[in-house]
């Protein structure tokens, strides 16, 4: 990234000792140009790509991997797996016959559009038509990096308890279609969806709320359709 | 973030020959996971050893800016004021008209200007 890209003015100070250089760089300006870039490029060939966001073990994997089942005979699909370290999700998704990259980041909590864009160059992208990116399990700092994506989905499951929607209210603002997943669980667990759905809606009224069951496979064609891949 | 903030300032540095920089101002947005404490904490640790160890660190913060796609509105958020939520917690719903708003200001995480010395 260079520093000096929007570089204003050079001021010399009255001392004649002491620059004043205004600079009005924008770094996460720099990932958001990355990511319209990633969109442009997945465009050209008429691909449509989703970002999956939500905490660890919300059933993001489960999620992708059912709708991939669901969704394989009508699109070509590839997969990008985010995780810190390991392959045993990206396993998990291959196991279903469809390309997958993983991404592992090592230490960083998210993922963002420069790793996407160097698993862009891992694929033959004429073949496929729909791009699933499975972002690192964290409801914080993905919100902070678009990828290029045309939707973003959230996954919550009712075993984080009642709270996660006000407790997180910023990643669901970024959020095209919001999955409440495991309602199998509800009772058990004691939260009310409706109230999580009200919640979603509170903050981000633009958003599709759908309620799912994704070991059964309970809802996940209602998600594919808010996505407007049905 | 505040590598990225620390490299870009010695890199200007750098190409203006300064033996110090004296003065780093930056503007960051309400709606960035930036904490301020946490971004002061880092760039002392990180700006040690180097020409911009001891400098003044500004921070002003930016706020959150919405647009209705109806009414027009544009300027603060709603919010929703739940005893539950210990601070209000923003909505995109337009504080005018009900509507529907879009985030068009406050994600921002600007280097506006640096201060160098470079006699």
């Amino acid at each position: 990234m260079s520093a000096t890209q929007r570089l204003k003015d050079v001021v010399e100070a009255e001392e004649g000792e002491i620059y004043d250089i205004e600079l009005s760089t924008d770094l996460l300006k720099a990932n958001q140009r990355l990511a319209e870039e990633n969109k442009q490029f997945l465009h050209k060939d008429g691909v449509k790509a989703i970002d999956v966001m939500g905490a660890t073990g919300s059933g993001k994997t489960s999620l992708i991997e059912k709708l991939v089942e669901l969704l394989k005979n009508h699109y070509g699909i590839a997969v990008f797996k985010g995780d810190l370290t390991t392959t045993i999700d990206a396993e998990l998704i291959a196991r279903h016959g469809v390309e997958v990259v993983a991404i592992n980041t090592g230490k960083e909590c998210h993922l963002d559009a420069n790793l996407v864009r160097k698993a862009l160059k891992k694929l033959d992208i004429s073949q496929i038509q729909l791009l699933f990116i499975e972002n690192v399990g964290n409801l914080i700092c993905p919100a902070e990096f678009p990828l290029g994506s045309d939707k973003r989905i959230v996954v919550i499951s009712v075993t984080e308890g009642p709270f996660m929607v006000v407790k997180h209210p910023f990643i669901f603002m970024d959020a095209d279609v919001v999955v409440i997943n495991k309602i199998d669980l509800s009772q058990a667990m004691d939260v009310d969806v409706e109230q999580l759905e009200e919640d979603v809606k509170t903050v981000n009224p633009r958003a599709k709320v759908v309620a799912t069951n994704c070991r059964s496979g309970e809802g996940v064609e209602n998600v594919a359709k808010a996505l407007g891949l049905l | 973030m505040t590598t990225q903030i620390v490299q870009s300032v010695l890199k200007e540095a750098g190409k203006h020959g300064a033996k110090k920089v004296k003065e780093v101002s930056l503007v960051i947005g309400k709606l960035t996971f930036l904490g301020l404490e946490q971004v002061r904490f880092a760039y002392e640790i990180l700006t040690k050893g180097t020409i911009m160890e001891d400098s003044n660190l500004l921070i002003k913060e930016s706020e959150g800016v919405v647009k209705c796609n109806s009414c027009g509105y544009e300027g603060d958020f709603k919010y929703e004021d739940n005893p539950l939520y210990h601070l209000p917690m923003p909505t995109l719903h337009c504080p005018k008209c009900g509507g529907i708003v879009e985030i068009i200001g406050g994600k921002e995480c600007i280097i506006e200007s640096v201060k160098l010395v470079v006699k």
